[in-house]
């Protein structure tokens, strides 16, 4: 599961660098004022929220399994 | 819903940060001049390019100056306007410049009344044939910079390096404050935990430390990002950079020492020093080694981390409000780290 996640987001980035590549301009990232490196950092900071509400789901997804083993013991 | 206010708080500073601070233009500044170096006694026509600017809806005619220093600047003998992005301005350079280096480097001021005023530093280098200060002194007809135009709109300030990355004050410099105010929770509860035994603290402080971790690497990451396109390289071995990824490592070993106790007990005494000791290390680490050498950042080997220039009145409206929106948005991860881990606790004590 982290690891499809995960290589989906390596492809986003791959997929964003050919984006950046067809925009004809060799030089994206730094036109209208290198507004685009604000645009990079934010996306990456939104990147570390989702990774960690991953890390929470998992961690949830544990606790689960073991109520449903605690109430399986209980039968 | 009243007890999550501070939830929502955070969210609403951060959509403030988002919209405002995206929203805001930069000031009109100046990008380039062509050409760059000239030579004493040329009648130049310099290209220059601003930025945000509208030089054709000036009223006035726009005044440039090249300014050697706080007293003394020559004046443009013409002013072209091509368009509201490109001026060509004429000067007459002096035979003999009033100093006795060869090669002296002047900055560009530019006055308009649509605009405002607007510097480039180092525009122009102009380099003498011949020094002779007791010359350059007679012919230098001086033309004191005054009555600059004082423009009162919202703007951050242009800074050539930076340009519109100056906005990343918000997204990757608060972040770091925002971890700072969570690791001084982290430690705050630590030590509680030392003064009560109570596991809840050690919890607490867990989560709130792995919270702190997440905002310094990435921290470490949007740095990176910036630096490439401000610094020409994503790592340059700067202090900074470097300090602060020994201060990340201690802090990632906490989280194995925590891995190698079995006893929650044990787990959570031990830890709790730990994480007093990280955090002593991470003052002199990120304030202290930093300001002692040349660094690229602001704020090290004298250059003012708050400056005027780096931080001004508007950019403040919206940093502030960042660092206290990204601290609560840490804090609301963190708590929903320990709620889990609580709720593990409980069902560990049924089993």
């Amino acid at each position: 599961m982290k690891k499809a996640i995960f290589s989906a987001l390596i492809f986003q980035f791959c997929w964003f660098h050919k984006l950046f590549a067809q925009t004809g301009s060799p030089d994206f990232m730094r036109s209208v004022g290198k507004i685009y490196v604000v645009v990079a950092v934010i996306v990456t900071v939104f990147i570390g929220i989702v990774l960690f509400l991953i890390y929470l789901d998992r961690r949830l997804t544990k606790l689960e399994n073991q109520i449903i083993e605690h109430d399986q013991n209980d039968n | 819903m009243k007890k999550n206010w501070w939830k929502i708080l955070g969210v609403l500073l951060l959509l403030y940060v988002l919209t405002v601070g995206m929203l805001i233009p930069l000031k009109p500044g100046i990008v380039e001049v062509i050409p760059g170096s000239v030579r004493t006694g040329d009648q130049i026509d310099l290209k220059v390019l601003g930025y945000n600017s509208f030089y054709s809806l000036a009223k006035k005619p726009i005044r440039a100056w090249l300014k050697l220093d706080d007293d003394r600047a020559l004046q443009a003998s013409d002013v072209k306007v091509t368009s509201d992005r490109q001026l060509a301005i004429r000067f007459d350079i002096p035979d003999y410049l009033p100093i006795n280096t060869k090669v002296q480097d002047f900055a560009l001021v530019l006055d308009s009344d649509a605009d405002g005023p607007s510097i480039l530093p180092s525009a122009v280098f102009v380099t003498q044939d011949s020094i002779d200060p007791e010359m350059g002194l007679q012919v230098w007809k001086n033309s004191p910079i005054d009555q600059l135009t004082s423009k009162n709109i919202l703007t951050f300030p242009f800074r050539n390096i930076l340009s519109e990355t100056i906005r990343n004050t918000y997204f990757h410099v608060s972040l770091w404050l925002s971890m700072m105010i969570i690791f001084i929770g982290s430690v705050g509860t630590s030590i509680g935990y030392l003064r009560t035994n109570n596991l809840d603290f050690d919890r607490k402080a867990k989560a709130l430390t792995v919270a702190g971790f997440l905002f310094g690497l990435l921290g470490l990451t949007t740095g990176a990002i910036w630096a490439n396109y401000t610094w020409g390289q994503p790592w340059s071995n700067d202090v900074k950079q470097i300090t602060t990824a020994i201060a990340l490592l201690i802090y990632g070993a906490y989280f194995i020492l925590r891995s190698a106790f079995e006893d929650e007990e044990q787990k959570a005494r031990i830890s709790a020093i730990y994480n007093i000791f990280a955090f002593v290390t991470l003052i002199p680490l990120l304030y202290v080694i930093p300001r002692m050498t040349d660094s690229l950042h602001p704020g090290a080997g004298g250059n003012p981390a708050f400056g005027s220039q780096d931080l001004d009145s508007t950019m403040r409206m919206i940093f502030y409000p960042a660092v206290i929106g990204w601290a609560l948005i840490g804090l609301w991860m963190a708590q929903l780290l320990y709620r889990v881990d609580r709720i593990r606790a409980k069902l560990l004590d049924l089993h």
